[in-house]
């Protein structure tokens, strides 16, 4: 099929014209559209909740730990550690590729590929590129320890109680 | 058209009439009907009316893109088969592979044959680019099917990898932990790609639900639509690679005047099976140029027919043999071996070692060295070279043949490629013992 012949239209003209602005204009409102539509994708099925385990979550009273306690919690993937008044929690969660670390004499050691870490989750050895993090402890007006999963702090921080 | 039956009853010629119109040509028995047969059956329409020698020759192809679709094909028929009593629920999910095994008619050989096909796939489609890469055949005019290609070999990957989970095993839940592990590696997007992957912050009941998703509507979709556009690529591309020797006409084929193919009569007959009959004067002097009548860049006019065949039967004989090797070869290994299954999932207790699937188990090597450049540096490097295979390598000779002396560079280039990832599957699958240590398999 032919184009028809364009009237009006000169070729190679630079002016903008009614008809070069509208197509721009157009087009412009498309891509536009689609870009709105991609991201309102994304935003959806982004979650704005979650239904699986709490980040925030109480583990009980202090006394439950007593001093020199390393006690793994592998549900919640948190090692609570009590030194003295001091106490904290370090993640067991492998910073490798997401395996449960388990609390060996030395710190921690994955059984997945073999990273090693030291009691404060500093990595000695294996594929591990960072160290474990730790994360906010804090009491809660009923007494509980709350730990929040959401806020990692810097290693050494404990709390004190 | 009618005016044949009009004079007998028209119950008593029910059947026929309704034969006629389902199917408007009888079994053809000259080369006009087998040309029709193509054309008017929505199924043949997709194949060329003739096809080259050279496309047939299962030497050449291995037949390697049609088993990978037939495989395609026993997957999408058996997982629709195994919804109907699956359930995306981590509480039940288990229960229901249990059932499969127990209960359900059929189900474990209908599980053995989806899981053994998906494994195939892999292979196969791995296999097919290769065939592709080795017979030169990614260059000039066939560069973007080539990528679309590789496009359907990592779509193929995401299939296989989303179907994983879905058993909620040990095996499911470990591999997968560490797989979208792998992708937060990814840099600026990767803890969002990983949480948007798990819809949480580990695999629990959203990551079955979103994989379950992808695995059943997404993916299959996208499969399919590149698929088509594969396919039709192919036809609109010149068909299959060949020499282009092969080309070549016998001096004893005069060649025919393009001239009489551009005008009106051909043109009409290939919209419609009445118009073919008008138009037959034409047809009787070259009635092979059908196809050529989309004039497009890259479609030989004047070249295809001597060496070529029609496709009734010959294109449709071969299909049939691939396809019936293909489904006797899943049928037969679904009998034999039961797809494993695991534990049920044990969220403190990761399996030592914890190893993706067997088509991951190189990436899973690499990443053991380093997350980041094993995960995702060297992969997408990877990735991205296949892709821009056909742009970078722009020279002609050598193609529609295997490892043309033309292209050794190119075929000891990609060989390497091939022959590094085998021996890091090798490795990871057979010599990766606890703590990922090196063993020895004997």
């Amino acid at each position: 099929m032919k184009t028809p012949a364009k009237p009006e239209i000169e070729e190679g003209g630079d002016a903008m014209t009614r008809r070069r602005l509208l197509s721009w204009l157009s087009g412009f409102g498309l891509f536009g559209s689609l870009i709105i539509t991609v991201l309102s994708n994304l935003i959806f099925i982004k979650p704005r909740a979650t239904y699986g385990q709490p980040n925030r979550f109480s583990i009980g009273k202090p006394e439950d730990f007593p001093s020199g306690a390393r006690v793994s919690l592998d549900a919640r993937r948190v090692c609570i550690v009590r030194d003295g008044d001091k106490i904290a929690a370090i993640s067991t969660t492998c910073t490798h590729l997401g395996c449960i670390v388990a609390v060996s004499e030395t710190g921690f050691s994955c059984p997945c590929h073999g990273s090693r870490y030291d009691q404060d989750g500093n990595v000695t050895g294996g594929p591990a590129p960072r160290a474990l993090p730790w994360y906010r402890v804090s009491l809660a007006p009923n007494g509980d320890i709350e730990v929040d999963k959401d806020t990692e702090i810097e290693a050494g921080n404990y709390l004190r109680v | 058209m009618s005016s044949p039956t009009k004079t007998r009853n028209p119950l008593i010629a029910l059947p026929e009439n309704i034969w006629r119109s389902i199917f408007r040509n009888p079994l053809p028995s000259s080369d006009l009907g087998r040309a029709s047969t193509s054309f008017t059956n929505f199924f043949l329409h997709l194949h060329p009316v003739k096809v080259h020698r050279n496309s047939l020759r299962a030497t050449f192809t291995l037949g390697l893109g049609l088993i990978s679709f037939f495989l395609f094909m026993i997957l999408v028929v058996t997982g629709i088969l195994l919804m109907f009593y699956y359930v995306p629920s981590t509480t039940q999910a288990y229960d229901r592979m249990l059932d499969l095994r127990g209960t359900v008619a059929f189900g474990i050989f209908l599980r053995n044959m989806h899981r053994w096909a998906a494994h195939g796939m892999v292979a196969v489609v791995f296999l097919h680019m290769c065939r592709v890469f080795l017979t030169g055949s990614y260059k000039p005019p066939r560069e973007f099917n080539w990528v679309l290609g590789v496009l359907l070999l990592l779509i193929t990957l995401f299939l296989s990898f989303t179907g994983y989970l879905l058993p909620w095993d040990q095996l499911a839940f470990w591999a997968i932990t560490v797989g979208t592990s792998i992708a937060s590696y990814a840099p600026i997007a990767g803890k969002e790609i990983k949480f948007l992957l798990l819809g949480d912050s580990t695999v629990g009941q959203e990551a079955l639900l979103r994989f379950y998703v992808l695995h059943v509507a997404v993916l299959p979709a996208v499969l399919s639509l590149l698929v088509a556009i594969h396919f039709w690529r192919i036809r609109k591309d010149g068909g299959l690679s060949r020499r282009e020797e092969e080309d070549a006409l016998p001096a004893d084929v005069p060649a025919p005047a393009q001239v009489e193919f551009v005008q009106g009569p051909a043109v009409v007959m290939a919209t419609s099976p009445a118009a073919a009959a008008a138009a037959q004067p034409v047809l009787q002097k070259r009635h092979y140029g059908i196809q050529g009548l989309v004039r497009g860049p890259f479609t030989k006019v004047g070249n295809v027919p001597d060496r070529s065949v029609f496709a009734w039967p010959n294109l449709f004989m071969a299909e049939l043999v691939v396809f019936l090797i293909t489904v006797a070869g899943v049928l037969l290994v679904s009998l034999f071996f039961n797809a494993p299954l695991e534990e049920p999932v044990n969220v403190m207790h990761p399996p030592n070692p914890a190893k993706a699937p067997w088509y991951f188990l190189g990436l899973q090597e690499q990443v053991s060295y380093s997350a980041f450049w094993g995960g995702v540096g060297i992969p997408t490097i990877e990735v991205l070279l296949l892709l821009l295979v056909p742009y970078l390598d722009r020279k002609v000779a050598g193609v529609g043949r295997w490892f043309a002396r033309e292209r050794l560079l190119a075929n000891s280039l990609f060989l390497t490629f091939v022959v590094v990832n085998v021996v890091l599957i090798i490795i990871g699958t057979f010599f990766r013992g606890p703590n990922w240590e090196f063993v020895s398999p004997w």
